[in-house]
């Protein structure tokens, strides 16, 4: 308990004095540090309970923000308010794919988990890419663009709906895992699947509502993120990596611990970005830390 | 004795093409040889049971290894494909002492992050790489001659299968198997698990990085998006899958027949064709364990 005080502590400090010495980065990271952990989420909830590594998780999330785009440029449709349609339609597409892949090879060897859910993700670009091209899509809304003032500094509003919405999406899985009938069982599933079944708990259930659950859940970050990102086929493949990096960073169950790094590694993020010529090198932020941390792991689990 | 006389009329066959066959021909089967390594190669470390998503990574260090090593400090190309693999192979010394400590989805998933890393260093490093730009040389390797290219890119395959055989045939088959079968066992066999994952993940990654200097010895350059590519990673995986893992004819059979299939959907549907790679990545995972070959071989055993 009192570790956990202590990285809490280390954590604002961090904030703190990013927020002092870098004002730019500060803002910036913490937005884009709600971004990656809001998609990360997602990811971490399927992993923990399932057991499952969903690498085509980013293309979900691809495929999700060309629906809002379609519904933008056909209807007229509000990005934000455009999650109420995107939503069910992910559940759907999500509750077909664990149906007709996942759930075949769910008893075979791990290494057939990771391979299928490999060629759904290569299936699922290379259909957007067929369907709408590789040509960046991109949506206008006026109050996507609008900036505030905070001492003096200038940052996106919108933006700020990104920690909005992280946070509320914990608190929602938080509230589905402890309070809800359902949320227990799947506690119970991810814990230990053969002891669940015998306290007759359909495991099978669980694990296909859990998967289109998550599914749907992505479409909260395809909604947010629509008028901000440019839209192509090739977008989620990072988010995926980024996603597993934050869920090892902070460890399996460890469902804050996920918003957290997210910004932490948000904010390193922005601050290498910030150095006057080395922005190029930000994208290895997450790469160094993913393989640092996984590396430190796999030591520590070794040498005991 | 009728595999022995099959294997020899195949060899032959593949020596003598280029007399007989047109351009187009020979350019296809160098191409397929390249992606054959690569299958061979990834299902090598397969049959150690590690899930290896780096294959593109270790193709693409090995082929800017080669194009330097030719544009800065001017060696041969032959010998530059020897110093892409050489390079390919340190590196992944390097890495294999941390990353081999990983199992399952960790390991598979840092692989995957390692040629991210390999590109992003290509990108930025712009004064040894090129940048995003990325190298031309001015002559391509035997000044273009697809022949010459070809019987290069044959013997580097023969050397391959060669390779996975020793992998097959030796006492180190017996060491891997075991590991991927249950590690514990292993252990108190007294096989040294690491050194055999190090050892073959070296081996692989050598293989990797020849086939990705032959491949920008044959192109002659060098670019981070197209080097690095995930099709390197991706027909690769398609091929051994179809043809069947943990063997060596399995890959080969893959990508003879995917390599030829490919080529032909090419001409079909110009964008987008390797979503047929995925669904056969599906399909052979959720219907066709074994591969082809393996179905193959199961249905000749079982009459």
């Amino acid at each position: 308990m009192k570790k956990i005080m202590n990285l809490y502590i280390l954590f604002f400090l961090m904030l703190f004095l990013v927020a002092l010495f870098r004002p730019y980065a500060f803002f910036y990271g913490l937005q884009r540090g709600s971004l990656y952990s809001l998609v990360a989420l997602p990811l971490a909830l399927i992993l923990g309970i399932v057991g499952l590594l969903n690498l085509a998780h980013g293309d979900l999330l691809t495929l999700g923000l060309y629906l809002g785009y379609i519904l933008f440029n056909q209807l007229r449709f509000d990005p934000i308010f455009s999650v109420i349609v995107i939503a069910p339609i992910l559940f759907i597409i999500g509750f077909v794919v664990y149906k007709l892949t996942i759930e075949r090879v769910l008893k075979s060897h791990h290494l057939n988990l990771l391979l299928i859910t490999f060629g759904v993700s290569i299936t699922l670009v290379e259909f957007i890419n067929l369907l709408w091209t590789s040509r960046p899509r991109n949506v206008y809304v006026p109050y996507a663009t609008k900036s505030i003032n905070i001492f003096g500094i200038n940052v996106g509003a919108y933006e700020f709906l990104y920690i909005a919405a992280s946070i509320g999406v914990l608190l929602l899985i938080v509230f589905i895992l402890k309070k809800t009938r359902f949320g227990q069982a799947a506690f119970a599933v991810g814990q230990n699947p053969k002891g669940a079944a015998i306290v007759g708990i359909n495991v099978k259930l669980v694990y296909t509502i859990t998967f289109s659950l998550a599914t749907a859940m992505i479409a909260i970050a395809a909604s947010l993120m629509i008028p901000r990102v440019s839209i192509f086929p090739h977008l989620g493949g990072p988010f995926t990596m980024r996603s597993f990096c934050l869920t090892a960073m902070a460890g399996l169950g460890n469902l804050p611990g996920i918003v957290l790094s997210g910004i932490t590694l948000g904010l390193a993020e922005a601050i290498v970005q910030s150095i006057p010529g080395y922005s190029g090198w930000s994208d290895l932020v997450f790469f160094g830390v993913l393989i640092l941390v996984i590396a430190l792991k796999g030591y520590r689990r070794a040498v005991r | 004795m009728r595999k022995l006389s099959f294997i020899i009329g195949a060899v032959i066959f593949a020596v003598f093409l280029p007399t007989f066959a047109d351009m187009y021909l020979i350019h296809v089967a160098s191409s397929i040889m390249i992606f054959m390594c690569l299958a061979l190669s990834w299902d090598m470390m397969l049959r150690t049971g590690q899930l290896s998503f780096g294959t593109a990574g270790f193709f693409g260090l090995g082929a800017y290894a080669a194009i330097i090593a030719v544009d800065d400090f001017s060696v041969s190309p032959v010998m530059s494909i020897f110093i892409g693999a050489i390079f390919a192979a340190l590196i992944a010394l390097g890495l294999g002492v941390a990353v081999l400590r990983l199992r399952e989805m960790y390991f598979a998933i840092t692989t995957l992050a390692l040629t991210s890393v390999f590109m992003v260093l290509a990108r930025n490093l712009s004064n040894l790489t090129g940048g995003a730009a990325g190298k031309i040389l001015f002559h391509a390797i035997f000044d273009g001659d697809p022949k010459k290219i070809y019987w290069l890119i044959l013997s580097f395959a023969i050397v391959v299968i060669a390779l996975s055989e020793v992998f097959e045939r030796t006492r180190i088959k017996y060491a891997i198997s075991s590991i991927r079968n249950d590690e514990l066992v292993a252990k108190s066999c007294g096989i040294n698990i690491f050194k055999y994952l190090l050892f073959v993940f070296i081996i692989t990654s050598a293989i990797q990085g020849a086939a990705g200097a032959i491949y920008a010895q044959q192109y002659a350059f060098v670019e981070p998006e197209s080097t690095f590519s995930s099709n390197f990673l991706l027909l690769p995986v398609a091929m051994a899958l179809v043809g069947g893992i943990y063997s060596t004819p399995g890959p080969i059979v893959g990508a003879i027949v995917l390599g030829f299939a490919s080529e032909y959907l090419k001409l079909l549907m110009p964008y987008g064709h390797l979503i047929i790679y995925g669904i056969i990545i599906i399909l052979t995972i959720i219907f066709l364990r074994k591969g082809v070959y393996g179905t193959i071989l199961d249905k000749v055993r079982s009459k």
